[in-house]
């Protein structure tokens, strides 16, 4: 049964070189390949999960023991966030069809099967090769829109992602060289001895600013307002929603599994901190709905940093419903923004053109600003009790940066708010108010009925919540499924 | 003192040089193509430093050749793995290349401010607002009223 979740990576990515040639011969079997192999993708870990999924398991590729071979760790959080790869890459489909889209759905084939591989992936060389291919999809469909400024929003991309694979990989170097293992659970164990010392440290810093260009990290988050502007709006909702939370994940079993150092953490609260002060301020000034959806994701992956830098685990619930509530979020809101894209005074009175997209709009805004019945109440408030329960300074000014940025976020978002609930200006009734409508309204919806879900069952959720990040904390649980052998002694 | 230059030493220092003249080259140089070519030095130092961290001197290439007793051989994990590095940063900088090309045929210059300016103003025009930042026309005010063109450099000898 497990063994069918190695399918999860490689169907899609075999979908991805065989659908070009497939097109050639029958376009209709082409064009229903992709979404089917992302429903069975779907299937495989729906059925995991209802068949009283408790216990984490661990599948070696090709049949080689974990510390030599390559090795998936799937746990709860893995499978979440596998099925949530699944689900928004069939959400975000690029339906479209003309001369291009052969090319278009092969790459976002390629991205679902990079980012399953980013969820599932046990090994640290391995998540690098995901994390490239993953990359190199991005870089293709950003560039798809064909216009010039895509393109040179997609080089400038390209490059900054470069830099972060150089320091990655000198990072991978490092640990190399001090442990002569790459598998995550190995490491785990060679760590308190080996990586506790100023390399390790030098190692997790530059595997974290070169893992953070794709999680919008503070300084290498330079080409979210370009490439968020220029690609199209789906993929910006997969890039903002899905990717980089993926990379989120393999920091944070970085510091969970192999570098506990305080410095550590107390570097990701830092960077944290400056993203959440740059990106609201930056989606503030913001007169345009991407661009203003944009850097507000930035700040709101700055909160789930500081979330991440408390000590002993202890944000663990916080990052994981911050993380799901963005991405439920901030897809639905992206989806809005596919038709009232341009400047926000233009969309004076759309609430009368379509009161579903307005409503929903309201809904997402709420809830990412903190009201209390919906999801994104718990999830911050969660996050508040356990910045108030620390005593060092940096973490009240974590906090105090924290509910600044609350209102800040409630102000812009409740200003595009009263925009849409407005009445038309005089000088512009004659134009065209832009609609939002048709798919996009109708992937919105879902997001929407997905929260509201979340907020009735907030119970139930919660407790599981908790369950998932129990499971992985549990460092012992990881060693010890992923190698029996060699968990008692030294190798 | 027994720290001799050793060649792994040398081969370290390269290695990390090489990174940092490959960064440096990326943030300081100012035409695009030259960027791409510093992120392939900045990558050639990290595959040696992944090559490094499984070499030894006194141990033959990792292939069995016989059955008996095999001589101390360099770790091959990290071959591999270079392989692997070169294969992607290869790909990578064939794509860079290929979009440098489309950039070159639409904008007609590879200069990198004059490519992110026209950017800029692209996207402001798509999206039908103002721009945020220019970088040719600055926020404030001018901090010094021009001078003359015969008296320019002469500013600061006066009192």
């Amino acid at each position: 049964m497990s063994t069918n979740l190695v399918l999860t990576i490689a169907l899609p990515l075999l979908g991805a070189f065989l659908l070009p040639v497939l097109m050639r011969s029958s376009v209709a079997i082409a064009l229903w390949s992709g979404p089917a192999i992302l429903i069975y993708g779907c299937w495989i870990l729906a059925e995991l999960w209802l068949s009283g999924f408790t216990q984490p398991v661990s599948i070696a590729i090709g049949g080689f023991a974990p510390p030599l071979g390559i090795n998936l760790y799937v746990d709860s959080l893995a499978l979440l966030f596998a099925f949530a790869v699944q689900l928004l890459g069939l959400i975000f489909w690029p339906f479209t069809l003309d001369r291009e889209s052969a090319r278009r759905q092969s790459l976002m084939l390629l991205l679902v099967a990079a980012s399953s591989g980013l969820a599932l992936s046990g090994d640290l060389f391995n998540l690098y090769v995901f994390y490239e291919l993953a990359a190199v999809a991005t870089f293709g469909l950003a560039s798809a829109s064909g216009s010039s400024a895509a393109y040179v929003a997609t080089l400038r991309y390209l490059i900054l992602s470069g830099i972060g694979s150089v320091l990655t990989l000198f990072g991978i170097a490092l640990i190399y060289s001090q442990t002569g293992t790459l598998n995550l659970a190995h490491l785990a164990q060679l760590a308190p001895q080996q990586l506790n010392n100023g390399l390790g440290l030098a190692a997790f810093l530059t595997i974290l600013i070169g893992i953070g260009v794709k999680a919008e990290l503070f300084p290498v988050n330079t080409w979210v307002p370009e490439i968020y502007a220029t690609a199209s709006t789906r993929l910006s909702a997969f890039l903002a929603g899905l990717l980089s939370k993926l990379a989120l994940l393999i920091i944070l079993r970085l510091l969970l599994l192999i570098f506990h150092q305080p410095e550590a953490a107390q570097v990701i609260l830092i960077l944290g901190i400056l993203g959440v002060i740059s990106g609201e301020l930056a989606a503030w000034r913001a007169k345009e709905m991407k661009r203003m959806l944009a850097f507000s994701s930035i700040g709101q992956l700055g909160m789930i940093f500081i979330a991440m830098s408390l000590p002993d685990g202890k944000g663990m619930v916080a990052v994981i419903a911050l993380a799901l509530h963005h991405l439920v979020v901030k897809s639905g809101l992206f989806m809005l923004a596919e038709d009232w894209g341009g400047a926000i005074q233009r969309l004076r009175g759309s609430a009368k053109a379509s009161p579903l997209g307005a409503a929903l709009f309201v809904l997402f805004s709420l809830s990412l600003v903190g009201m209390p019945p919906l999801p994104g109440f718990w999830a911050k408030f969660v996050l508040i009790t356990e910045l108030a329960g620390q005593v060092e300074p940096l973490y009240l000014l974590g906090l105090a940066v924290f509910l600044l940025a609350t209102v800040v976020e409630a102000s812009y978002l409740f200003r595009v708010a009263a925009i849409l609930y407005g009445n038309p200006a005089e000088e512009t009734l004659g134009e065209e108010i832009p609609k939002s409508q048709g798919l996009a309204l109708l992937s919105a919806s879902l997001f929407g009925a997905g929260l509201v879900a979340t907020a009735l069952l907030i119970a139930p959720v919660g407790e599981s919540l908790q369950a998932i990040a129990a499971q992985a904390l549990d460092i012992d649980l990881y060693i010890g499924t992923v190698s029996p052998v060699i968990s008692g002694g030294s190798q | 003192m027994t720290s001799a230059v050793t060649p792994e030493l040398i081969l370290y220092i390269t290695a990390i040089g090489l990174i940092t003249i490959g960064l440096a080259g990326v943030v300081m140089s100012s035409h695009l193509f030259r960027m791409v070519l510093a992120l392939v030095i900045a990558e050639a130092g990290a595959n040696l430093m992944l090559v490094l961290a499984g070499y030894r001197w006194d141990a033959v290439a990792p292939i069995l050749t016989s059955l008996a007793e095999p001589a101390a051989m360099v770790d091959p994990v990290p071959q591999a793995l270079v392989l692997t590095a070169i294969v992607i940063g290869v790909g990578i900088q064939a794509l860079a290349v290929s979009i440098l090309i489309r950039i070159h045929q639409r904008y007609a210059t590879l200069d990198r401010r004059e490519a992110a300016e026209r950017m800029d103003a692209e996207i402001a025009a798509t999206l039908g607002v103002p721009r945020d930042i220019s970088q040719e026309e600055p926020l404030g005010e001018r901090p010094l009223p021009p001078l003359p063109a015969d008296r320019a450099n002469m500013r600061g000898d006066s009192p």
